[in-house]
């Protein structure tokens, strides 16, 4: 396991996180060389052309054929949340009427997820190179990176990473950058689509994948940017060699953040091989199992310390514990902290975080953020778990976006693995934590969901 | 003859139209927003209800796919 971390992305979470210059390798798999994060510290600038070359040489001289043959035999899986084989998104989009529109999404909307800004920031090239293998693929000659406006935007480290490849005239296809609202859903892929279309920057609703067809009528790929990333490492040390860097059920190297008690919150860990949860949280300090933690995102799953502690990080284990690898986010949550505040403010921030655009987001989510805030305090009682339960049923799969079934499924989730605390609350007992300051980094959420169109380009 | 239909949550405001006219595939949540229950019409009355569900339809969202047209695949299909 590789640890790095940029300590100049974010003053919230970040400030005090060190810088490592050694890579770590718990797995004890790859080369020290062949990983997204070997090679030098963060700078400013993040790593440039020179280095880039001098570490990887120059991208091979491909045919989107041969792309097409890595993305199969790697198995590569997006890393931007659904884990969706890009080989297949890629193939959809091939076979599809129209000249395809290639979208890298970096848009990294997952509040406490720091790995898609750490990567574009120090190692744009990577991305870039991994980019262009896609349009090689897809036969098109222009790519949108697309990534939200902010301080904590990546834009910058990558207009200086394109200029200097024109500048070294590398085979590149026509790069256009993109910057977009700094929403919650904003991010979403379909969201990016149609902003990057000239709409507004909010969740479509269609019939047909993008892949298919996107909003401008034509197939529409939105891949993350670090899935794009770890192609530019396949098409180096081989599909086969990149696969067996991770887990059977999840090929290859992947990027953790680290959030909430850890001694480094926002530090971004490269694992490979078979970690577990409690190997990710021993690379920072962590020694014993923690109360719980939450996997995948602020639309992610709690598992109980000791569980997690043992579970390796990977789709089929997480699988058996009702979690998915999602962003790569890993929350800590500490024994003297309460998990049913943490899940009410998330909850309150994913609810002020909706595009306000249907009726599962619009009328469900506020009534599901003041049940659980209510359970929260403890002002509940049995017969309002129930209320919240059926809303949560009412709402799952009711939108046009996966937003209300993720907020559904945390809750499900918070209400499974804290039974025992769910009860305590019910019972208006004191709560151990009720009065922890907040562990997760939940920023406020915007003032509202309201339709306004400027807020949404 | 046969007709899939949908509502696009983005545009459906809960008039709750859709359901007094495709009464047999749509059924209302607690704030009377629609949801297709059963999305295949494929009798001429089916028909006829649909399409007239989503003429009335104030927002537009009510979508009526003719069968013969275009292949309609599910939202989470596939990528």
């Amino acid at each position: 396991m590789t640890v790095l971390h940029d300590p100049g992305v974010d003053g919230d979470i970040a400030a005090t996180a060190p810088w490592e210059a050694e890579p770590i390798r718990i797995g004890g798999l790859g080369e020290p060389g062949t990983l997204l994060l070997s090679g030098p510290g963060a700078t400013p600038e993040g790593e440039d052309l020179a280095g880039h070359v001098t570490r990887w040489g120059h991208l091979p001289g491909l045919d989107g054929t041969q792309v097409g043959a890595l993305l199969r035999d790697s198995r590569l899986e997006g890393r931007g949340g659904g884990g969706f084989p890009l080989a297949r998104k890629v193939e959809t989009a091939r076979l599809s009427p129209g000249r395809p529109i290639l979208i890298i999404n970096a848009s990294e909307s997952e509040p406490a997820s720091r790995k898609d800004r750490m990567l574009c920031s120090q190692r744009p090239h990577l991305v870039l190179d991994g980019a262009a293998l896609v349009a090689r693929s897809l036969g098109v000659d222009e790519v949108v990176v697309h990534a939200h406006r902010g301080g904590a935007s990546p834009s910058g480290s990558l207009t200086l990473a394109i200029a200097l490849r024109s500048a070294a005239r590398l085979a590149d296809p026509v790069w256009r950058l993109s910057e977009g609202p700094d929403r919650y859903v904003s991010g979403e892929s379909s969201a990016v689509a149609s902003y990057v279309d000239g709409g507004e920057a909010r969740p479509l609703f269609s019939t047909r994948p993008l892949a298919v067809q996107g909003p401008s009528g034509r197939p529409t790929v939105v891949t993350n940017c670090e899935t794009v990333a770890q192609l530019a490492l396949i098409a180096r040390v081989g599909p086969v060699a990149w696969n067996a860097l991770g887990a059977p059920s999840s090929p290859g190297p992947r990027l953790i953040t680290l959030v909430g008690a850890v001694s480094h919150p926002g530090r971004v860990l490269e694992l490979t091989g078979p970690g577990t949860i409690g190997d990710l949280l021993a690379a920072d300090g962590v020694l014993a199992p923690p109360a719980a933690v939450l996997v995948g995102g602020f639309a992610g799953t709690w598992i109980l310390g000791e569980e997690a502690w043992q579970t390796p990080f990977s789709r089929q284990s997480l699988d058996c514990v009702g979690a998915s690898p999602g962003c790569g986010m890993v929350g800590v949550l500490p024994h003297d902290a309460c998990a049913l505040n943490e899940t009410a403010r998330i909850v309150r921030f994913l609810a002020g975080e909706s595009a306000g655009q249907c009726g599962a987001c619009v009328a469900g989510l506020p009534q599901l953020a003041d049940s659980m805030e209510a359970l929260a305090r403890g002002s509940f009682r049995r017969r309002g778990v129930k209320r919240m339960t059926d809303l949560a049923d009412t709402i799952l799969g009711s939108g046009a976006c996966g937003h209300p079934d993720a907020v559904v499924r945390l809750i499900r989730s918070t209400l499974d693995v804290f039974q025992d605390d769910v009860v305590r609350h019910l019972a208006g007992s004191p709560c151990r934590g009720s009065d922890h300051s907040p562990v997760l980094f939940v920023p406020d959420a915007a003032p509202g969901p309201l339709v306004d169109g400027r807020k949404w380009t | 003859m046969s007709v899939t239909v949908r509502i696009d949550p983005t545009l459906c405001r809960g008039h709750a139209i859709c359901a007094l006219f495709f009464s047999d595939g749509v059924e209302l949540d607690q704030w009377g927003f629609g949801r297709v229950i059963d999305d295949r019409a494929d009798s001429a009355r089916l028909v006829r209800r649909a399409h007239r569900a989503a003429a009335a339809c104030p927002n537009g969202a009510f979508i009526v796919h003719d069968d013969a047209a275009a292949p309609v695949l599910g939202v989470n299909a596939t990528p």
